[in-house]
């Protein structure tokens, strides 16, 4: 669905990240990982189209999507949650659920999906997202992506700034999309977390591909385990 | 900090421009430009001496010279927006007036006493602006908010400034500033005064301070530079300029009127003069002056299109020529000689 | 006393929608729009001149709130293109500096070729009793309508899916963009919205007192001085603090004096920016 190859991409005159190339197959997970810097956000940011790219091509179902605008990038069936969240802080979470579904109106059937897969959004229809917790907050950036029904979900590191537990729940709720058929590709730096989420991952150092693989062979990589599994 | 932080933080002095700053002119170049503006504008009047109304225009235009040269002063080197030019130089002019005139004393003492007035309205803008963190459109908004009151407090306060029929002032009537040709000298030695004096201060290390908050504000403060301090002498200086300018205008025109120093009147026009010749250099306000007068006396029947004119090229030059004439020139010469012109 | 109240009140509310029109435009996209005036004064001029050849009242005053929501499009498309290539700070100082040019280019224009115009709608009928108060129907039709568009206001931004798109671009922009928002075009709604709001505001002016020419400027500063007091960005803001200073300015008038009364209003946006920079409700100091 998503075939990245040889991106270049970065701020002013410096790449952050190069020659990277990237697949991801429909119905598939796939993670991206690194530690602070390697450029995992530069690519997913990149990918999306909230910057530019210098060199590479992204293909998506085939067509280019390289020079696309944010905007149509993500009416085009790609969803991007970045680390950020970049909520509308003084909208509630049903006005925000709603314009997730830009330009159409919310889906009923949609939105009954996203609550049952967080019902705490539920609880808090009314609530202005700015009051809300860094939990909350990562629950209704994860909804409000969903709400345009895309077919590929890109999560920037979802477990910012969550507690251990509500980085456990994260996973789970992106389990039961990934059962639904979801395609999800994901940066994180919490490697086992992530791990069992995909089927493939991708390694990133430095702003480029150090290894890749599926994340069964990634898991007994020595070089992995000892970087970011923390095993000697 | 995302590329829009950065972005931001320059992005007021993109809008200025700013080539003007980075290459040091030679103290030689500079004098020598001086020297040759100041007798080139010299024998301006063996041209046209012989007309009341052209010199008449030509002092005016060595006023609206003065007025930017402060204006480069205050916004060119410290980045203050002050969109009350003319009222500053008004408040000098109406001052010096009433002190002069209802006061008795003696012109050139109230003209220095209105000139502290200026320069303490010009000091105390920048002072509030440092104090209370105004940035770059606050300082514009209250300016121009000061700007507007002045001119209706001029209109108001009618039984003291003659309001809109605008006042007489008697003070310098029987000197020689009322004659044709001499005033045209008295201005022109205020111009050139002006201008070695903008030259002097930025040789100085106020100019250096004077850059260095330009460049990068936190750096400068960082680095020691008292940001505020700088701005407040900007302030000041300009504030006299103006105020002084301004007095010595009521002397030498005889009368005075609020619509001579409105917003419209004479911040825009200055604004665009200065941007034209080059914000920041030492030149651009004398090109953009000496331009916009000869070029409005061309256009004098057409005195509406003259509105239009500089609606035009507001636009124009903010969005095409932020340096300036003077600016790309410099640029253009340096690129010739096979240099880059620094920022 | 009660005159004086009601006469403010009738003032601020077109005070208030005055200055919604200049805010949202800041709000929206950083642009200090300072030749507002100008467009409500050619709206105002447009259906001066329209009732000359005929058109019967609604047609005209809509084909001269329709010019001036033309001319803040073709403003946005054109002139403004590359002021939004900037960010911040910059973004406005240049908006500031480019929308005066424009200011003057349509001023320079307007004097040029129709000095004398103005617009006055006169609204027949008696004056009513409010209160007690006798009012011109003038003035209460054109509080009508003021009301109702600001109550259509709120409608659209809280209630339309164009409106919440505007409030999203204002909130976040990226996360806008990242909901398929294309902040460019919301970017060119809301100057057209402003520059209709301009028109509608210039039409209910000219029931109350005429507008000329030379009206441009001083309804510049006038929404500029709301907008300050209200809060950069915000429209509640706007109303609110349209109807303080209309209020403020009704008041001064009548005891003191017109010179000092825009002294006041002018100290009252100066004050505002000095104590409290981010106005009532402003967000964004």
């Amino acid at each position: 669905m998503l075939e990245v190859s040889n991106l270049a991409a970065g701020y002013d005159a410096n790449a952050v990240v190069r020659g990277v190339s990237v697949s991801v197959n429909e119905g598939e997970a796939v993670a991206i990982i690194g530690s602070n810097g390697a450029g995992k956000t530069t690519f997913l940011r990149a990918v999306c189209g909230l910057l530019p790219i210098s060199e590479g091509e992204v293909l998506y179902d085939g067509n280019s999507i390289a020079d696309m605008p944010v905007h149509e990038v993500a009416r085009a069936g790609i969803s991007f949650v970045p680390a950020e969240r970049h909520l509308f802080p003084e909208m509630n979470v049903a006005e925000n659920l709603a314009l997730g579904a830009y330009p159409h109106r919310p889906d009923p059937d949609q939105l009954s999906l996203v609550f049952d897969l967080f019902p705490r959004l539920a609880e808090r229809r009314r609530q202005a997202a700015g009051t809300m917790s860094g939990g909350e907050q990562q629950m209704l950036a994860v909804a409000r992506a969903l709400m345009s029904q895309p077919r590929l979900l890109i999560l920037d590191e979802p477990t910012t700034g969550l507690a251990p537990g509500l980085a456990v729940q994260a996973y789970e709720s992106l389990s039961v999309l990934r059962s639904h058929g979801m395609t999800i590709l994901v940066a994180e730096q919490q490697v086992p977390l992530v791990l069992g989420l995909a089927d493939r991952g991708y390694v990133l150092e430095n702003g480029e591909i150090k290894l890749e693989g599926r994340s069964d062979e990634l898991r007994d990589n020595p070089t992995v385990r000892r970087a970011y599994l923390g095993v000697v | 900090m995302t590329t829009e932080d950065l972005d931001s933080a320059s992005g007021t002095s993109s809008v200025l421009g700013g080539g003007g700053q980075g290459r040091q002119v030679s103290s030689l170049t500079a004098f020598a430009a001086i020297a040759v503006v100041g007798i080139v504008l010299a024998l301006v009047p063996l041209w046209i001496g012989d007309s009341r109304t052209l010199m008449g225009v030509a002092v005016s235009g060595l006023l609206f010279a003065c007025y930017a040269i402060a204006f480069n002063l205050i916004f060119g080197s410290t980045g203050q927006l002050f969109l009350a030019v003319g009222a500053i130089a008004g408040v000098g002019a109406y001052g010096s007036a009433i002190i002069s005139d209802r006061l008795g004393l003696p012109f050139p003492i109230s003209m220095l006493l209105a000139t502290g007035l200026a320069m303490l309205i010009g000091g105390g803008f920048s002072w509030i602006a440092v104090r209370r963190s105004l940035g770059i459109i606050f300082t514009g908004i209250v300016t121009l908010t000061f700007s507007l009151g002045f001119d209706n407090l001029l209109l108001g306060q009618r039984s003291i400034t003659g309001g809109e029929t605008g006042y007489v002032v008697d003070a310098g009537s029987d000197t020689f500033l009322r004659q044709q040709i001499p005033p045209y000298y008295v201005f022109l030695g205020l111009v050139l005064f002006y201008l070695i004096g903008y030259f002097l201060l930025h040789r100085s290390h106020i100019g250096w301070a004077f850059r260095a908050l330009r460049d990068d504000e936190v750096a400068a403060e960082l680095a020691g530079v008292n940001v505020a301090k700088y701005r407040i002498y900007a302030g000041t200086i300009g504030g006299g300029m103006l105020g002084f300018a301004g007095a010595l205008w009521a002397h030498v025109e005889g009368f005075i009127s609020p619509a001579t120093f409105t917003f419209v009147h004479v911040d825009v026009p200055v604004i665009v003069m200065v941007v034209f010749g080059g914000i920041g250099t030492l030149m651009g306000p004398i090109v953009g002056s000496a331009f916009f007068t000869y070029i409005g006396e061309v256009l004098a029947s057409f005195s509406q299109l003259r509105l239009i004119a500089e609606g035009a090229l507001l636009i124009v030059l903010f969005l095409t020529l932020p340096n300036g004439v003077v600016g790309a020139l410099r640029s253009g010469v340096s690129r010739l000689r096979g240099r880059r012109a620094t920022r | 006393m009660t005159a004086v109240i009601l006469d403010g009140i009738v003032l601020g509310l077109q005070f208030g929608l005055l200055g919604v029109g200049l805010t949202i435009v800041y709000g929206m996209g950083g642009i200090l729009n300072l030749a507002y005036g100008q467009m409500a004064v050619v709206a105002a001029i447009v259906v001066s001149f329209a009732l000359k050849w005929g058109l019967p009242v609604v047609p005209a005053v809509v084909l001269g709130i329709v010019t001036a929501a033309v001319i803040g499009l073709v403003l946005n498309l054109t002139i403004l293109k590359p002021v939004y290539r900037r960010r911040g700070e910059g973004r406005v100082l240049l908006s500031l500096l480019v929308t005066i040019g424009v200011a003057f280019i349509i001023d320079g224009l307007l004097v040029w070729r129709f000095p004398l115009e103005a617009l006055g709608l006169s609204i027949g009928g008696d004056p009513v009793l409010i209160l007690g108060v006798p009012m011109r129907t003038g003035s209460l039709l054109a509080s009508a309508i003021t009301i109702l568009a600001g109550g259509s206001l709120i409608y659209f931004f809280r209630a339309t899916t164009a409106g919440k798109a505007i409030r999203s671009v204002i909130q976040d922009e990226v996360g806008a963009q990242l909901c398929g928002v294309n902040p460019a075009a919301v970017r060119t709604l809301i100057f057209t919205l402003s520059g209709a709001l301009a028109g509608l505001v210039a039409v209910t002016q000219s029931m109350t007192s005429p507008v000329t020419i030379s009206s441009g400027f001083d309804i510049t500063i006038l929404a500029l001085l709301v907008t300050v007091v209200g809060g950069l960005g915000s429209i509640r803001g706007a109303f609110l603090a349209g109807l303080l200073l209309g209020l403020v300015n009704a008041a001064s008038s009548f005891y003191i004096g017109s010179y000092i009364t825009t002294i006041i209003l002018l100290g009252a946006a100066a004050l505002t920016i000095l104590i409290r920079p981010s106005g009532l409700f402003g967000k964004h100091a």
